[in-house]
């Protein structure tokens, strides 16, 4: 009875903030309100079936109908996708083997470089022939690839790396990415590998081979309504796989082997667990999560440059995984969900009602201390530019008072 | 032939003589103790048994084979394991966790087939548990397998260590003071447990004990360490009558039965 | 060869001063891991904060026209002070704030939090200036006694802000030496790196010593902020961050925790750097020139923490108990 009220309660509320959201497209609450239907459907004790039919239906039908109204929401929903991803990544190393990887993003890098370079015209600077850009198709091979080689990577990194003791490690990563990004930078010359600064454009996008099923359906949706959505399917999919994987290996010797060792790495191998192989598994499954949403981020882009792989990056990411509970799958993706849209919606919300305050010019009267003409709101002054101090804060914050996370993990309950 | 054989073992940090020399049989079938003033060097004989320290003399053969240069884990297969003296459970797990990682050594699934969720997962899985709520049921720690290790109290959290140590399938358990801080009542009970352990669970256990209640109603052959040195060896009657091992002791009180 | 040769003098003088500046910095991230086994982070940004302090007192003389009736000396002297204050203070204040709730605890709990700091107090940098003075790229005003050149040789000249940079260095690396090793506040900082327990049951107020070894390490860094911006005119709420890196890099080097090792550190460091930014162009052909300077630092750093963790002079941390 209980269960089927919050049913016909959810249902509602995805009903009503969907309602509002198509016919009130400017609004960023509105579709706060959407984005927010899915942590109610977390946390309400709906039946499962019932949870996962909604969230379906919230993910592949209401998002999509409301992000061609308003493209903006579904560039939202992409981004807040790839940070989801990102921060399941990490949270593999950080949350469950319980290593501090400070230099995340030089996976996410490194693979993004990979299909940017063979996918643009940007080969050709070192590979005789003329053979690039690549064909569109290669971007499924680079995806697959991408994984391979982020898992590679990360291997080879944890290879002369994990024996060190937990800060020296994170030290170490954040080197490597720094290194990583400094070469990037600077490999235009003696060869032009990366372009240098100015980075590479245009990447190809992946291939629409679904098009002529549409047009077979009569359906004639053009490039660029279409490219969005396909992105937001793509990235849908990449994350609910990422969350199977996660959730597989959590539930295995592989993810009790890696909770061990971030708990007591001692005990963990006179238990039998091979320490530092199992790390490396950590490192590697990380940073092929990574990897693969490289590949995506830079097609999306059509155009990167090293000034999306930096340490504020890697910062960004540590923060969703504290903000959400290290080691919680549902933590992550919601420290994600919340950090981008507070960095996409609300600094940039508060930013622009800021200006319109200013350009208004007008006057703001404080009892006993006079009036001040808000036109004098210094233009420095803009929250949107102020990611380092959200970022900072939610570090501090989360470590002083809830270590543990807003949705720390929960134990098995009784079958 | 013996189960467990230490010879000459040595172990040295800075300016202490950790051990000097240490020589022990273990055979099949038996409980024995290993005894010894604070500092002795018992735990560190545990911990270069386990291949948390390399002795720098010394050999160790285990049914016949050198554990020498081993890494923890791969001995943890070969068949010892260990509970802490200090407890060292895997807190922000479950109980079943817990037990669960102790038989790390005895799954075989592979990536792939953890990733595929194969059929051999699920019949590995599934009988992995079983042998799980077998040993927390063993341990008296039934109705409790899904809370976290840190909710535990102290008396279960060694019972729970002991759990997990069972869980590799060991031919060999050393236990690190198991009754330390535990009332006469449930140190009876674990004494019980560990004969029923030997010949069902396991082949021998070492322990090291503070408690000569246990020491002297449990063991077959009592071996005392003093600094680093093994002084005595034998039946425990024979141990306790030893001069060199009552002098070791000297003023301690330690065989008032309470200490 | 020739060339290579002509500019080495000025190549060994660029190093030594990015060298000590390095010390500096590293004797704060050194410190402080002595004591409570920790990576100041933010100390990166303490050591900003020195730079945007002398900038500001600079500019504030200059407005209240002081800065050209003022003796020089007094004017540096002001300057440094101020820094090294107000650095000092702020490494305190952080540690009171933003670690000390978290000592004992997991160790990357602590460095997640200073990590945090570290960011925080950028942007809270950035806000300040863009609220004060409506940018926060501030220049160095120059001082005409500052801009002057001592000529040694035809091929090195020296600049009076060298001279300043080393002399300033020299003597407060003296001054540091004499306190740690000949005052009771050094001896108590050097029993708490040792055994804090212990140091705590012989009467050593260990709260209070650990605060003193931030206070310190803040003032250092602030010194070297001031240097910094001194040297190189312009600072930014940013800058922080590679010479953070290099100089935490530094103590890597020279030994962490260890107090003349992070000055070896800093001066191995800062001459690597300078041969690196000058050479690497002339022994590769113009292939890989100076922008390599901080790949082959971070280089020097993954190298260090990998195959000599403990440095070149030694480690000076208490052992373990694991």
């Amino acid at each position: 009875m209980n269960s089927k009220l919050a049913t016909l309660g959810l249902c509602a509320y995805i009903a009503v903030s969907c309602l509002v959201a198509f016919f009130f497209p400017q609004s960023v609450l509105a579709f706060l309100s959407v984005e927010a239907s899915l942590l109610l459907l977390y946390y309400v004790a709906a039946p499962r079936r019932v949870k996962i039919f909604l969230g379906a239906l919230v993910l592949v039908v209401l998002l999509p109908v409301l992000g061609s109204v308003n493209g903006y929401y579904l560039e939202v929903a992409i981004q807040i996708g790839i940070y989801v991803a990102l921060a399941l990544g990490l949270n593999i190393v950080v949350g469950f083997v319980g290593l501090l990887n400070l230099g995340f993003v030089a996976f996410y890098a490194i693979d993004a470089y990979l299909w940017a370079i063979f996918g643009s015209p940007q080969a050709n600077a070192f590979i005789p022939g003329g053979l690039f850009p690549l064909s569109p198709n290669w971007f499924f091979v680079f995806l697959l690839l991408s994984i391979v080689i982020g898992a590679l990577t990360g291997a080879l990194l944890g290879l002369p790396v994990l024996r060190l003791r937990g800060d020296y490690l994170a030290i170490v990563t954040l080197g490597f990415a720094e290194v990583v990004r400094a070469l990037v930078n600077n490999l235009d010359k003696p060869v032009n590998l990366t372009n240098g600064p100015r980075g590479i454009s245009p990447i190809s996008k992946p291939p629409l081979f679904f098009q002529p099923l549409l047009e077979f359906f009569g359906l004639h949706v053009t490039e660029a309504k279409l490219y969005p959505l396909y992105f937001y399917f793509l990235i849908l999919v990449l994350v609910c796989t990422i969350i199977l994987v996660t959730r597989r290996l959590e539930n295995s010797r592989i993810g009790r082997a890696w909770k061990a060792i971030r708990e007591d790495e001692i005990a963990a191998a006179a238990m039998g667990v091979p320490v530092v192989r199992m790390k490396l598994l950590g490192f590697a499954v990380g940073a092929s999560f990574a990897s693969a949403v490289g590949v995506l981020f830079a097609a999306k882009q059509v155009f990167i440059n090293p000034e999306s792989f930096t340490f504020m990056e890697s910062i960004g990411v540590l923060a969703m995984v504290i903000l959400g509970g290290m080691g919680s799958i549902p933590g992550a993706i919601l420290g994600a969900t919340g950090v981008t849209i507070l960095n996409l919606q609300l600094l940039k919300g508060m930013s622009l009602w800021l200006n319109g305050l200013r350009q208004s010019g007008a006057e703001l009267t404080i009892p006993l201390l006079g009036s001040y003409s808000l036109s004098q709101l210094p233009a420095q002054f803009e929250p949107a530019k102020y990611e380092r101090m959200v970022f900072g804060l939610i570090l501090i914050l989360m470590m002083i008072f809830r270590p543990q996370g807003v949705l720390p993990p929960t134990r098995e309950r009784k079958q | 032939m013996a189960l467990l054989e230490l010879r000459g073992i040595s172990k040295r940090f800075g300016g202490l003589q950790a051990l000097a020399g240490v020589s022990l049989e273990l055979e099949d079938g038996m409980i024995a103790s290993l005894i010894g003033p604070n500092g002795a060097g018992k735990t560190t004989l545990f911990n270069t048994l386990t291949g948390l320290y390399r002795p720098d003399e010394g050999e160790i053969h285990f049914q016949q084979r050198s554990l020498l240069g081993m890494n923890p884990d791969k001995i943890t297969a070969a068949g010892i394991s260990r509970t802490f003296q200090n407890i060292r459970l895997f807190s922000h797990m479950t109980v079943l966790e817990n037990v669960l990682v102790g038989m790390h050594s005895r799954l075989k699934t592979s990536l792939p087939g953890i990733l595929l969720r194969s059929t051999g997962f699920h019949i590995q899985e599934n009988e992995a548990r079983r042998r799980a709520m077998e040993l927390i049921d063993l341990t008296s720690l039934s109705g409790r397998e899904h809370e976290w290790a840190h909710q535990l109290s102290y008396g279960e959290q060694r019972r729970l260590e002991i759990a997990r140590a069972l869980a590799a399938a060991p031919q060999l358990l050393l236990l690190d003071e198991p009754t330390a801080g535990m009332n006469t009542t449930e140190a009876q009970a674990l004494m019980t447990l560990f004969r029923k352990l030997i010949g069902n669970y396991v082949k021998a256990i070492l322990l090291i004990e503070h408690n000569m209640r246990v020491v002297m109603g449990i063991s077959d052959r009592v071996h005392v360490l003093d600094y680093g040195e093994k002084i005595a060896e034998g039946h425990p009657d024979e141990v306790r009558h030893d001069p060199r091992v009552i002098e070791a002791y000297l003023g301690q009180g330690i065989w008032s039965g309470n200490a | 060869m020739e060339l290579a040769l002509e500019i080495l003098p000025q190549v060994l003088l660029d190093g030594i001063v990015l060298g000590f500046m390095y010390a500096l910095i590293a004797l704060g991230y050194t410190m402080v891991y002595g004591v409570l086994e920790f990576i100041n982070f933010a100390h990166s940004e303490i050591f900003v904060l020195g730079a945007f302090v002398g900038v500001e007192v600079l500019l504030l003389l200059q407005s209240a026209g002081y800065l050209a009736i003022l003796h020089p000396l007094i004017i540096l002297l002001l300057v440094i002070v101020a820094s090294m204050v107000i650095s000092g203070f702020a490494a305190m204040a952080l540690e009171r704030v933003a670690y000390r709730p978290l000592l004992g605890g997991p160790r990357l709990v602590a460095l997640i939090s200073a990590i945090g700091a570290s960011f925080f107090l950028q942007d809270g940098l950035r806000l300040f200036e863009s609220l004060w003075r409506n940018t926060f790229y501030l220049n160095y005003p120059s001082l005409e006694f500052l801009d002057q050149t001592v000529p040694l040789a035809a091929n090195l000249v020296i600049p009076v802000k060298s001279i300043l940079v080393i002399v300033t260095a020299l003597m407060t690396l003296a001054g540091l030496y004499v306190f740690v090793n000949r005052t009771k506040l050094g001896m108590a900082i050097r029993a708490v790196a040792q055994d804090p327990d212990t140091a705590s049951l012989m009467g050593v107020p260990v709260n209070q010593v650990i605060a003193l070894t931030f206070f310190v390490g803040g003032a250092l860094g602030g010194l070297a902020g001031v240097l910094f911006g001194i040297h190189y005119s312009l600072v930014n709420p940013y800058t922080g961050f590679i010479p953070g890196m290099k100089a935490f890099t530094a103590a890597v080097l020279g030994g962490i925790g260890n107090i003349p090792g992070a000055m070896v550190g800093g001066m191995m460091l800062g001459l690597l750097e300078a041969f690196a930014a000058s050479y690497l162009s002339l022994m590769t052909d113009g292939a890989f020139g100076a922008e390599y300077k901080d790949v082959v630092a971070f280089l020097v750093l993954i190298l260090i923490l990998i195959f000599r963790t403990k440095g070149l002079l030694g480690e000076k941390v208490r052992e373990s108990k694991a």
